[in-house]
């Protein structure tokens, strides 16, 4: 817009702009840094202000990995992660293609009963969740903290929208050429839609790895549960053991971020354009 | 969620694939087989969503103490008559609403003054403020509040020593234990999470506006202010809209977790809103039928807010379609 003639008044517009966006980055940023800086120093340092730990220790690590069963909890959270993400994309390829392959009756409806459970909140639904969890036996279980939630809703909503912009020629195409149609599904449109698919998977397995109020429900033995509730104790457990709680807290975190570096991009894209739930 | 989720308009998929010359059986297989491939995702959401939420209901006319061997007692529609006369309903009710309103700014004002204020910023130093704003939002509740927490603590915390320095402070503020304090200091840990991401979210809207409506105005030497609040605004309408709704229906949802972790709904339940009221219901005082009356009640009601929403985002979307 105004690149030619850059006036003083354009570039004092441009400094306020970014003055602007550091504020808000630092008021994003600091709370983490600050929580990382903390777990690294040495108790004698944790009360002092330094912004930076001047003696780097792991010692608060080591205090935060006895203090609760993290090894544990952490396979837990991964293991419940993990196999919620790959059965929430299952579910959802498969219904997401039969609402892009097809046309029959009562699909709108039905997408709509999908599409409409946005609106019906975890606490509204809880107890009687809590009631069939504890009929099958499964409270302090994997299987009860994973099966509630093998099909997400939102992923059949982002997928639906993925598919919707495969080509359809090309589907027509396979089947002149003989596929079925579980053959076109995995043969033909999968192995073009893997960046999509892929980006939904990662908002399932953050969404799921930061999920705290079922495993809060379900399991009472922190041997069981996952990190999350780990935390949740450690917090609760009170005392003035802030390096070690700064430390299981950036453990706890630190997955999220390690993906976050590494697949900013698509995660901001994905949630930016699937929403927040 | 989606855009999409919340029209729950889909265009009718064109897939006319079924070829004509097949035998009836094949045909009565073809025409039952999306349903079998919808058949795992529907089952699920059935079972886990749908059924649970008739089953709240149905106990919301029972009397019941969620132990399996005691007998759910009928009373009809006493819970919900006595709804307005439990304890905690009135402040609850009262907190709601100031956290629905409190995290406006953090989810509407703020993110949309950004948005307009920093658009047209170069692309490369764009995506490094956009991977750091949106940091919080991919951060766990729980690790927030623990951060949030220390942060926040009176004595050792970091803010309030920087408070003390700066203001001189006779003492320091007790975020989560004074009454006065504590549900703002759940309000901003909620709108913390948030305000990247409305801000990124304002900011794509931004980028994907016609800029030719602003060429425009800007021939008919229409000033700066007038651009924004006549062609800017209305043409992000509907995104408006959708945060708006977003906000106003999850608000409490979201500061749910932190309520939890930090305070429980105290100190003297201040900071205690209608979703916690239905945990500790539930899960505390163990009174299902109060907490099922309630949590229908809530839950026509937001639906009925949600409605309106949606009504109001179908009038006023017109712009530029």
């Amino acid at each position: 817009m105004e690149k030619a003639g850059r006036s003083f008044g354009s570039f004092t517009a441009v400094t306020v702009k970014h003055c602007a966006l550091i504020a808000l980055v630092l008021l994003a940023v600091f709370p983490l840094y600050w929580m990382v800086v903390t777990s690294l120093k040495p108790e004698s340092e944790v009360f002092t202000s330094s912004l930076i730990p001047l003696h780097i220790t792991l010692d608060n690590y080591v205090q935060a990995w006895n203090a609760i069963p993290m090894g544990r909890m952490l396979t837990n959270s991964f293991v419940v992660a993990v196999i919620q993400t790959v059965m929430q994309l299952l579910t959802s390829i498969l219904a997401a293609y039969a609402f892009t392959r097809w046309e029959f009756r009562g699909s709108n409806l039905i997408y709509g009963l999908i599409a409409l459970t946005w609106l019906v909140p975890f606490q509204v639904i809880m107890i009687p969740n809590y009631v069939a969890i504890s009929g099958f036996g499964w409270r302090d279980q994997l299987a009860g903290l994973i099966i509630p939630n093998i099909a997400s809703a939102f992923a059949v909503l982002q997928l639906y929208n993925a598919f919707k912009s495969y080509p359809k020629p090309l589907i027509e195409a396979a089947r002149l050429d003989g596929a079925s149609d579980w053959g076109v599904l995995w043969r033909t449109i999968m192995p073009n839609l893997k960046a999509p698919i892929a980006s939904i998977g990662i908002l399932l397995f953050i969404t799921s790895w930061n999920d705290y109020f079922w495993p809060l429900l379900v399991t009472t033995k922190l041997d069981n549960s996952t990190v999350q509730k780990g935390l949740q104790m450690f917090i609760s457990s009170d005392g003035n053991m802030w390096g070690a709680l700064m430390a299981a807290t950036t453990i706890a975190s630190l997955p999220v971020l390690i993906i976050y570096l590494l697949l900013q991009r698509q995660i901001i894209d994905s949630f930016v354009k699937g929403g927040l739930k | 969620m989606s855009y999409e989720a919340v029209g729950t308009t889909r265009q009718a998929a064109g897939a006319k694939a079924q070829s004509k010359e097949r035998k009836p059986f094949l045909l009565r297989l073809g025409r039952i087989k999306p349903y079998l491939y919808l058949l795992p995702a529907l089952a699920s959401i059935g079972f886990w969503v749908y059924k649970p939420l008739i089953q709240t209901f149905q106990l919301s006319v029972y009397q019941w103490n969620l132990l399996p061997t005691s007998p759910k007692q009928y009373v009809g529609m006493k819970n919900f008559t006595n709804l307005t006369g439990l304890p905690e309903m009135g402040i609850a009710l009262w907190n709601t609403l100031i956290y629905t309103l409190g995290v406006i700014p953090f989810s509407l004002i703020i993110p949309l003054i950004i948005a307009i204020a920093t658009d047209n910023i170069s692309r490369k130093a764009s995506n490094l403020y956009r991977a750091l704003i949106f940091l919080p939002m991919i951060m766990a509740p729980v690790a927030v509040s623990s951060v949030w927490r220390w942060i926040m603590h009176p004595t050792n915390g970091i803010l309030n020593k920087a408070l003390t320095d700066w203001f001189h402070l006779s003492e320091p503020i007790r975020f989560f234990t004074d009454e006065r304090w504590a549900i703002w200091s759940i309000t901003f840990i909620t709108g913390w999470k948030l305000i990247g991401f409305s801000t990124l979210i304002f900011s794509a809207a931004m980028t994907g506006l016609n800029k030719e409506y602003i060429e425009a105005a800007k021939i008919d030497r229409a000033n700066r202010f007038q651009i924004i609040w006549h062609v800017i605004l209305p043409l992000l309408s509907p995104t408006i809209l959708f945060m708006a709704m977003m906000s106003t229906l999850f608000a409490s949802e979201w500061s749910f977790s932190y309520i939890n972790v930090l305070t429980q709904g105290g100190p003297f339940n201040t900071t205690t809103n209608i979703y916690y009221l239905l945990w500790t219901y539930g899960f505390q005082s163990f009174n299902i039928g109060s907490s099922s009356a309630a949590a229908v009640v809530f839950f026509l009601g937001f639906g009925a807010l949600a409605w309106l929403f949606l009504k109001l985002t179908k009038k006023l979307s017109f712009f530029d379609n």
